[in-house]
């Protein structure tokens, strides 16, 4: 995405808000009409039929009583406080025979008997503030004397209510569109300012830079958990990166005293009187050197694969009997080597993996018990579950490690220097690491004994359980 | 027996034409996928040992075709990729062994003498096994050693079973890893070595004849 200040615009965000935006005002001027025909249509269509049957009524009195029964009825409800309705009754001259007003507002028909719906305004002065102004609905009728009536009722409160909610909607409105656009704005500018982010961040590793990392803010939003993942698979490639790069040195390191050690003895042999025995003697130690290098490029090859590997082949693995065979496995070779041994295996023991790879990892686990502890020690294998997780340990009463040192025994050819003795590669832990890790579980290293009298190693492979 | 080479490499193919010859076995070496499986379909072979990566024909296609074909010559695959997954396919396509470069010469002579083993179809299944005085019967699951009884434990059955099925031959110990456990890995401990030796200790022990032997240097073999 090109940034700029306009980049915003065309986020998926603002475009939603945009939306949202002309939704809302679509919704408001619907709102409006419905209220504007709840109140003043309806309004309108009440006062109409009161003011019909005020002047029916007064209409009846004209019939009924001639104007002095009119003159009669006006005067009482002159009576009456508070009113809505106003009267104005006039003789065919003008003369004022009952009304509000001065005059009459508007002009009479001409005709006896014609009614007209009128609508005027008039202004009752408030002393100390403006005159309120009225708007009077109203008819007027010419009547068989000549006189004029006219009845009127105010619309006031009507009008000034329908003018209330016009004005209060026609302000929230506009605020409302402005406030929609921005939160669009605000909020597309963040996704936006999120989204280069990411961008940048990728930019950055594309150009071969795999330390980089995305912000992860803390809203705990898809955009943090998008920057988590990235992040996270950004440190698995940085690992992984790391790995190999390491790994070709480590490897260079770790096969160049072998090979130097067979370039000096064949050196030293052809320096020498060649006989048959000493030719042979050479050979066989050459032989069994190329070995040793050649297992170390096994191991390194496994290794490579594992930490490379998918967990797309998973199968079921049943633990319990994939220990059960281990234990049956190796308890000749502790006995062999006066080594006490002990298994307790749980039931039902089941996990989704790499059956071969599960099996290399715990025959690693048990063959560096075997091989570094002392005769007369004993070793443990146990295979239990702890809440989601399948357990397999493997303890002994050897001479342990420092726990300062643990992160180190399991990277690739660390040995530590008591270990050197032994044969091996160095890559046992560093495999039974990464067939955890394949597995998203974990190798846990620890003394074993109790807490109080610890002795020896403990290590543990986390699996997670099946189901 | 007469073992038939499909190996491009000259250089490996040479080394395998003279641990087999040494071993007593006469051996044709072919260089291409093509023209192995033209030979392998010409002649009645012992024992097929085919490199996975030949020019022409991959190893894996001339095996497929071979079958398919009806050979049923005993083949076994030689492949520097050692996967627990290419050994799969190998034996998917209807390889009886497989076995990864590098790899030492006893083995490979223990594993084409093993598959020569095979070789023998048609006959009613065997349900008793007998190596001088030693008897194990199939069905019964009981082992005698001339008059004596001898207890077991499933996998000591199963080790002797193997054990017995190529007597005479030499089994290598991680022949014994892959056909007896199951497993394809390389254990740095004796493990094998032990359970081997409680076997002697039951079979062997009490008699005069020692009938399960070391092969210095490659591994065990039962004999009369």
């Amino acid at each position: 995405m090109k940034s700029g200040p306009f980049a915003f615009v065309r986020t998926t965000t603002f475009r939603l808000a945009l939306v949202y935006s002309v939704l809302f005002a679509l919704f408001s001027a619907g709102l409006l009409a419905y209220l504007f025909q709840a109140t003043v249509g309806a309004g309108r269509a009440e006062v109409k039929s009161r003011l019909e049957s005020e002047f029916r009524t007064l209409a009846v009195a004209w019939n009924t009583g001639g104007p002095t029964r009119l003159e009669q009825s006006l005067l009482e409800r002159s009576l009456v406080q508070i009113r809505d309705f106003t009267y104005q009754f006039e003789a065919a001259d003008g003369g004022i025979i009952q009304g509000d007003m001065p005059h009459m507002p508007v002009a009479p028909p001409d005709t006896v008997g014609d009614v007209r719906e009128v609508h005027f305004e008039v202004e009752r002065p408030i002393s100390g503030s403006a005159p309120e102004i009225s708007r009077i609905e109203a008819r007027i009728t010419r009547l068989g004397d000549g006189s004029t009536l006219l009845v009127g009722i105010k619309t006031d409160d009507r009008v000034r209510a329908v003018r209330r909610v016009t004005q209060a909607v026609a302000t929230a409105a506009p605020i409302g569109i402005l406030l929609a656009l921005l939160g669009g704005f605000f909020s597309s500018r963040y996704a936006a300012r999120r989204a280069e982010a990411l961008t940048k961040t990728a930019e950055a590793v594309m150009r071969g830079d795999l330390s980089q990392r995305v912000d992860v803010v803390g809203s705990g939003d898809e955009f943090d958990r998008l920057a988590g993942n990235l992040n996270d698979m950004l440190s698995r490639l940085e690992k992984l990166m790391e790995t190999t790069r390491h790994a070709g040195d480590s490897i260079a390191h770790d096969l160049r005293s072998p090979l130097s050690r067979l370039r000096n003895r064949l050196e030293a042999t052809l320096r020498g009187p060649i006989d048959e025995v000493s030719a042979r003697q050479t050979l066989e130690h050459t032989v069994d050197e190329v070995d040793r290098v050649l297992s170390t490029f096994n191991a390194i090859l496994s290794l490579s694969r594992v930490n490379a590997g998918s967990d797309q082949a998973f199968e079921k693995v049943n633990i319990t009997e994939l220990a059960e065979e281990m234990a049956e496995l190796f308890e000749p070779a502790c006995e062999e080597a006066s080594l006490s041994f002990d298994a307790s295996i749980e039931s039902d023991l089941l996990v989704k993996g790499d059956m071969p790879l599960l099996a290399q990892a715990m025959s690693n686990l048990l063959d560096n018990a075997v091989k570094y502890t002392p005769a007369g020690g004993a070793i443990k294998l146990s295979a239990t579950k702890r809440d989601k997780r399948v357990l397999v340990i493997v303890e002994d009463s050897g001479p342990g490690i420092p726990p300062e040192a643990y992160e180190r025994v399991m990277r690739r050819f660390v040995r530590l220097d008591e270990a050197r003795t032994q044969t091996g590669s160095g890559l046992g832990l560093a495999l039974v690491d990464a067939v955890a890790e394949l597995h998203k579980g974990e190798v846990i290293l620890a003394p074993g004994g109790t807490d109080d009298a610890p002795r020896g190693l403990k290590v543990t492979l986390a699996l997670p359980r099946d189901r | 027996m007469r073992v038939l080479v499909i190996e491009d490499d000259r250089e490996h193919a040479d080394f395998i034409e003279k641990v087999l010859g040494e071993a007593g076995h006469a051996v044709e070496t072919v260089a291409d996928g093509v023209g192995g499986l033209t030979r392998a379909r010409e002649e009645a072979f012992d024992a097929l040992v085919v490199d996975r990566m030949l020019p022409e024909k991959p190893g894996l296609q001339l095996v497929e075709e071979f079958r398919n074909g009806g050979g049923t010559t005993p083949a076994l695959f030689l492949s520097a990729l050692s996967d627990v997954d290419n050994r799969v396919e190998g034996l998917k396509v209807g390889a009886d062994d497989y076995l990864a470069k590098p790899f030492a010469p006893e083995e490979l002579v223990a594993r084409v003498e093993a598959l020569g083993r095979r070789q023998i179809t048609g006959e009613p299944p065997v349900t008793v096994l007998t190596v001088g005085d030693l008897e194990m019967n199939l069905l019964s699951r009981i082992v005698m050693r001339g008059e004596t009884k001898i207890d077991l434990q499933p996998r000591e059955f199963k080790l002797l079973e193997y054990l017995m099925r190529h007597a005479g031959q030499t089994v290598t110990r991680t022949m014994l890893l892959e056909k007896v456990w199951g497993y394809h890995f390389d254990p740095q401990t004796n493990v094998i070595d032990v359970h081997i030796s409680r076997l002697r200790a039951k079979i062997d022990k009490e008699f005069d004849q020692q009938l399960l032997q070391t092969v210095r240097g490659s591994g065990y073999c039962l004999q009369a």
